[in-house]
């Protein structure tokens, strides 16, 4: 498909989630693909370098350098898959920070390497349906959504299949089924409470989380090892990533040029064309500075790096950024609020174990304004995600004593117990955005991303419905509840950052038209992230990824045609 | 500090120490990982046998190794130099009989093992080394009743002791033969009865996560 006025037909800002999964489509469609990583590459097993390490081979048996978290890993320290055998699938914050306004906070979890966060997301992959599409237009907050669920389906159905999520169809039409692998079982606990929660609220269902680690082997990726440790890279593909997916996707095709340690700084736009005309980047290897043409552009960097790199891409005829003459760009950022709603003790179970490390939990979706507002402070939604889990040898901790006989206590796994996290729909709100902190720049003299976000009355209030439910189901199913929160911690925690380049039908009020594809510039696509305009309560990964399928689809058919 | 540590710890000395600590926890260069505030804090060789006696006490041998035996005391020291499970934030004097005013630093953390050291030598009449096994037991369990009684929130010898567990189980001996260590499980029971004698599995990483 290659023309010759440009270098490649496509270059794909960003190897994650989406930018593997724009590469595939885009070079399975004939055309000459250059993408670009800003980290350093990471091949698939070869370079996965703990993954089969046991705890005694580790210095800090996996734990990890404390001190040296504190110093250099200060956000990244905070997510839960960060460990000693991860730390090297995530930035150091020291070398890569950003700003946050006086008074807000956001942690801002992030993986500057080849396959980006899909080497360490957690795998849930959940269909939005009716209900987050209309949200907007239904309660007045943020911009109407140009595309309803019909619009995506058939890209649900198209990106479950290759990516392969294992789940159990349940006929919830605010989580709609998808075309699953048989799923993961729920564990003696979880089955009992699913039927206890099932009988008192016929509305509510507990289900196993829907997630991207295969229960059947396909094309060259293994079935699932049930260790548990995905975030280490899995040299059997049993998990969906770029390295194990995407990337030998595109790779086979011949079409693919990938470039790693390229931090592209800028893209070039041609005001008489209105066009996108090349994209620049800093070569880290090299330290020079290098560019490249082509007709369409995907960006892919992560929903906040990508509205950075739109807001740094400054022109005379944009001044305020590329794509960005209604001034919307950086604005209605988006992560759900959570928290732990309820901890349980579950007594009654003391005869049963499990065996394996199931590599997801349960899910209870959404059952909060659906047909009706339930007046609850609240127009939206909330989901549980969490599981019950027995304590193991780090109990000792907790409790007194010394010698064989506390050795022997510690023998056998413990007391079963039942946790529910609650993820909450969050508004969007102008209020919440990006801008470039001019006073700052980074390693690469790049202004810094500035971050202003705070949660609000709606988030709360879905907060603490939510731990009252949450004490309501697992006290009815026979649990003593020992903790439960209702105030949603630091901003980032969900780890689904979106907005700040959002879907719109009017080009005044929005970035992205119902393609991805930005109203003022024909050719650049947006297509993580940052194109959400609202966040349902449901992990948002599938989403994009369907998204990109679809503004994949639609980017070749025009250029096909000549439009592009 | 003992004595041993008061008369000031040279660069060949804390390499001394090191190469010691490399030894117990067997890593080919720990001196890589281990570094203090200040020198003065490298342990010494009796630190090193003191830490070693409390985590054998605290975890003996029974069928299976025990702590002092894997050395977990000595990964304790390394895991509080690196201040694992928060070891170099703050601590607060809750209760003046934990006696930690002296061993803490100008930020306010504490050196951990020199006041283990100088409450159990106090404990034991100046000098833990000369009391017998059962007089250790006796000891260390008043300590350790102490700490977990309530209002011993806090207190320092449950980081020690919490460490000493880490240091135990991520062992092989501990990870694998204390409990069983199943690297590839291959498949997801969701129900198995549970017998008594029923062993944990030390990689169940949601039981080290959230147990």
């Amino acid at each position: 498909m290659m023309d010759s006025n440009f270098e490649f037909d496509a270059i794909v800002v960003g190897s994650g989630i989406t930018g593997g999964y724009a590469a595939k489509e885009l070079c399975e469609a004939g055309m000459k693909v250059l993408m670009l990583e800003r980290g350093r590459s990471i091949e698939h097993g070869a370079d996965y370098e703990t993954e089969f390490k046991a705890p005694w081979e580790m210095p800090f048996r996996g734990s990890g350098d404390a001190e040296l978290y504190a110093r250099e890993y200060p956000v990244q320290m905070l997510n839960r898959h960060f460990n000693e055998y991860t730390q090297g699938h995530f930035v150091n914050d020291a070398d890569n920070p950003y700003a946050t306004a006086e008074g807000t906070d956001f942690n801002w979890f992030r993986s500057y390497n080849l396959g980006g966060r899909s080497l360490t997301w957690g795998r849930q992959s959940y269909r939005w349906s009716d209900y987050d599409f209309m949200a907007n237009k239904r309660d007045g907050h943020g911009t109407d959504w140009p595309i309803r669920y019909a619009d995506i389906a058939p890209w649900y159905d198209k990106v479950e299949e290759f990516i392969g999520v294992s789940g159990a169809a349940e006929g919830l039409p605010q989580l709609p089924d998808g075309n699953f692998q048989p799923p993961m079982p729920l564990n003696v606990v979880e089955q009992s409470v699913r039927e206890s929660i099932a009988a008192r609220w016929p509305d509510r269902r507990l289900t196993i989380g829907r997630t991207a680690n295969l229960t059947q082997g396909k094309e060259g990726r293994a079935p699932c090892q049930n260790r548990a440790i995905c975030a280490r890279g899995c040299s059997y593909g049993a998990y969906f990533s770029t390295q194990s997916s995407t990337l030998p996707a595109a790779r086979a095709t011949g079409n693919l040029t990938l470039v790693t340690d390229a931090v592209v700084e800028h893209l070039d736009y041609d005001e008489k064309t209105r066009r996108v005309t090349g994209v620049r980047w800093i070569d880290k290897a090299e330290k020079r500075r290098r560019s490249a043409t082509a007709r369409i552009v995907f960006l892919n960097a992560g929903s906040f790096n990508s509205v950075h790199l739109m807001l740094n891409s400054r022109s005379e005829a944009m001044p305020n950024g590329l794509a960005n003459s209604s001034g919307v760009l950086g604005t209605h950022i988006m992560d759900h609020a959570s928290t732990l709603a309820a901890i349980a003790l579950m007594p009654g179970y003391e005869g049963w174990t499990t065996f394996g490390n199931r590599p997801t939990g349960i899910v209870i979706p959404r059952f909060r304004n659906l047909e009706q507002i339930d007046g609850q402070g609240h127009a939206r939604g909330f989901s549980y995600q969490g599981g019950a889990l027995q304590s193991g040898w780090t109990r000792g901790k907790r409790e007194a004593g010394i010698g064989a006989e506390y050795k022997e206590s510690l023998q056998s796994p413990g007391m079963w117990r039942m946790v529910l996290v609650a993820f909450a729909d969050c508004i969007p709100r102008a209020s919440n955005r990006l801008t470039l902190d001019t006073t700052k720049k980074d390693a690469n003299e790049i202004p810094q991303l500035k971050i202003e976000f705070a949660f609000g009355s709606e988030e709360h209030a879905a907060l603490a419905d939510a731990k009252k439910e949450a004490t309501a189901m697992l006290t009815h199913a026979g649990g003593n509840v020992i903790m439960g929160f209702d105030k949603p911690g630091t901003a980032g925690g969900a780890i689904h950052e979106m907005g700040g380049a959002r879907m719109g039908n009017d080009p005044t009020t929005s970035v992205l038209n119902r393609w991805s594809q930005a109203h003022e510039v024909e050719n650049l696509f947006v297509t993580d992230g940052a194109q959400m305009s609202s966040s349902a309560c449901q992990n948002p990964s599938l989403t994009y990824m369907a998204l990109t399928a679809r503004a994949a689809d639609y980017a070749v058919t025009q250029a096909k045609l000549g439009r592009l | 500090m003992a004595e041993e540590g008061k008369t000031g710890w040279s660069r060949r000395e804390f390499g001394g120490a090191a190469a010691l600590l490399a030894l117990a926890v067997g890593l080919p260069a720990v001196g890589a990982y281990l570094s203090y505030p200040d020198e003065d804090e490298a342990p010494s060789e009796r630190q090193i046998a003191l830490m070693e006696s409390v985590a054998q006490l605290v975890i003996p041998r029974t069928q299976t190794p025990g702590a002092g035996d894997v050395h977990a005391g000595a990964f304790a020291i390394l895991a509080l130099a690196h201040g694992l499970d928060g070891t170099l934030q703050p601590v607060s004097n809750a209760q003046s009989s934990w006696a930690i005013e002296r061993f803490q630093r100008p930020d306010g953390s504490l050196r951990y093992v020199d006041w283990l050291e100088s409450v159990l030598d106090r404990r034991a009449n100046d000098d833990w080394f000369r009391r017998t096994d059962q007089e250790r037991v006796r000891l260390l369990s008043a300590l350790d009743a102490e700490a977990f009684e309530d209002g011993g929130d806090g207190h320092p010898w449950k980081a020690i002791k919490a460490l000493i567990l880490t240091g135990y189980y991520t062992t092989e001996a501990g990870g694998s033969e204390e409990l069983r260590y199943e690297p590839v499980p291959g498949r997801f029971d969701s129900k198995v009865p549970q017998e008594i004698g029923t062993r944990a599995i030390s990689n169940d990483w949601t039981a080290v996560e959230f147990g």
